[in-house]
C-alpha cells in the first residue's frame, strides 16, 4: 500500500474486537481514502464486525491490516504493517476500559476508557 | 507465571475457529519480529499449547518460513497460531484467549525487530531474539 501525506492521531486499540482480531492489541493511523491506495487488494478480505465498521486482513496470510466506519472517507491502517522508518509515534492508547487482563500498559502515552 | 498445564480456551472475533488445550512451560511472550508485527498490525503476545484442539472450517495455515507456519481464520482475518511445521506445540494468540485468562506476560522477544514507533516501558524482561532456553533454526533469522 501507498500513503500520501502526513499522519496522526496513532492509536492503539485494546478493545475486544481488536484484541481478538490482531492477537494482541492493534494499533492503527486513520488515512483519508484518498490519499490510501492498496496495490494487490483483490487479496483483500473485508470482514463486518459490527453495525458500523468492517476490517480488512489479508486472505492468503491473515495479517489484519484495515479498519473501516462505513461512510467516514477514511481508513485505519494497521502501524505494524507500514515500512520502517514509518517516522510515527504512538499517541495514544484507546479502549482501555476494555483492555486484556494479561498485561499493563506503561508507556506513558495517554489512555482512554473509549475512544 | 506461565501456570503450565492449566486449561484455556478462545476463539477468533467471528467465533469459527475455536481452541483448547494446556498450557506448556513456556513464558507468556510478546513477539516484536517484524512478521508479527505485520501479521497482528502491532505486535503479537502468545501463549504455548501441546496438542491444542483447534477446529472450525474457515482456518488457515500461512508458511511465514521455512521452519513455521501462522494460522488465522479466513473468515474474520483473526491472526490465531503459530507453530513450527510439525510441532505438538502452538503458540495462540493471547488476545484470543477467553477472559479472564488467568495469565501474566512475562517477557518480550526479537525486540531488535520492534517497531520505531512504541516504547516497551512494562518493565519485563527484552530478549533481542527468541525467547527459547533453545533457539530452534527457525528463531535464527526473522524476516518480513
Ligand atoms: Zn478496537
Ligand atoms: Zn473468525
Ligand atoms: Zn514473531
Amino acid at each position: 500500500m501507498t500513503i500520501r501525506g502526513d499522519l496522526d492521531d496513532i492509536a492503539a486499540c485494546h478493545c475486544s474486537q481488536c484484541r481478538r482480531w490482531s492477537g494482541h492489541v492493534w494499533a492503527a493511523v486513520p488515512v483519508p481514502d484518498d490519499r490510501l491506495e492498496v496495490e494487490g487488494a483483490e487479496h483483500v478480505r473485508w470482514f463486518k464486525s459490527s453495525d458500523k465498521a468492517e476490517r480488512g486482513f489479508c486472505g492468503t496470510c491473515g495479517s489484519s491490516i484495515f479498519w473501516r466506519a462505513f461512510g467516514r472517507g477514511e481508513t485505519d491502517v494497521a502501524v505494524g504493517c507500514i515500512e520502517p522508518p514509518t517516522g510515527l509515534r504512538l499517541q495514544r492508547h484507546i479502549w482501555v476500559g476494555d483492555k486484556g487482563d494479561y498485561y499493563d500498559i506503561a508507556d506513558g502515552a495517554p489512555q482512554e476508557d473509549r475512544q | 507465571m506461565s501456570s503450565e498445564g492449566s486449561e484455556i480456551s478462545g476463539a477468533c472475533l467471528c467465533g469459527a475457529v475455536t481452541f483448547a488445550g494446556r498450557l506448556t512451560s513456556e513464558p507468556v511472550g510478546a513477539c516484536h519480529c517484524s512478521q508479527c508485527r505485520r501479521w497482528s498490525g502491532h505486535f503479537w503476545a502468545g501463549a504455548e499449547l501441546r496438542d491444542p484442539a483447534i477446529e472450525g472450517e474457515p482456518l488457515r495455515w500461512f508458511r511465514s518460513s521455512e521452519d513455521a507456519e501462522r494460522g488465522f481464520c479466513a473468515a474474520c482475518g483473526s491472526s490465531l497460531f503459530w507453530r513450527e511445521t510439525g510441532s505438538r506445540r502452538t503458540v495462540v494468540s493471547a488476545g484470543a484467549i477467553t477472559p479472564p485468562t488467568g495469565l501474566r506476560l512475562e517477557g518480550h522477544i526479537y525486540v531488535a525487530d520492534k517497531g520505531d514507533y512504541y516504547d516497551i516501558a512494562d518493565g519485563l524482561p527484552q530478549q533481542a531474539q527468541s525467547r527459547r532456553r533453545v533457539a530452534p533454526a527457525a528463531f535464527a533469522a526473522p524476516s518480513g
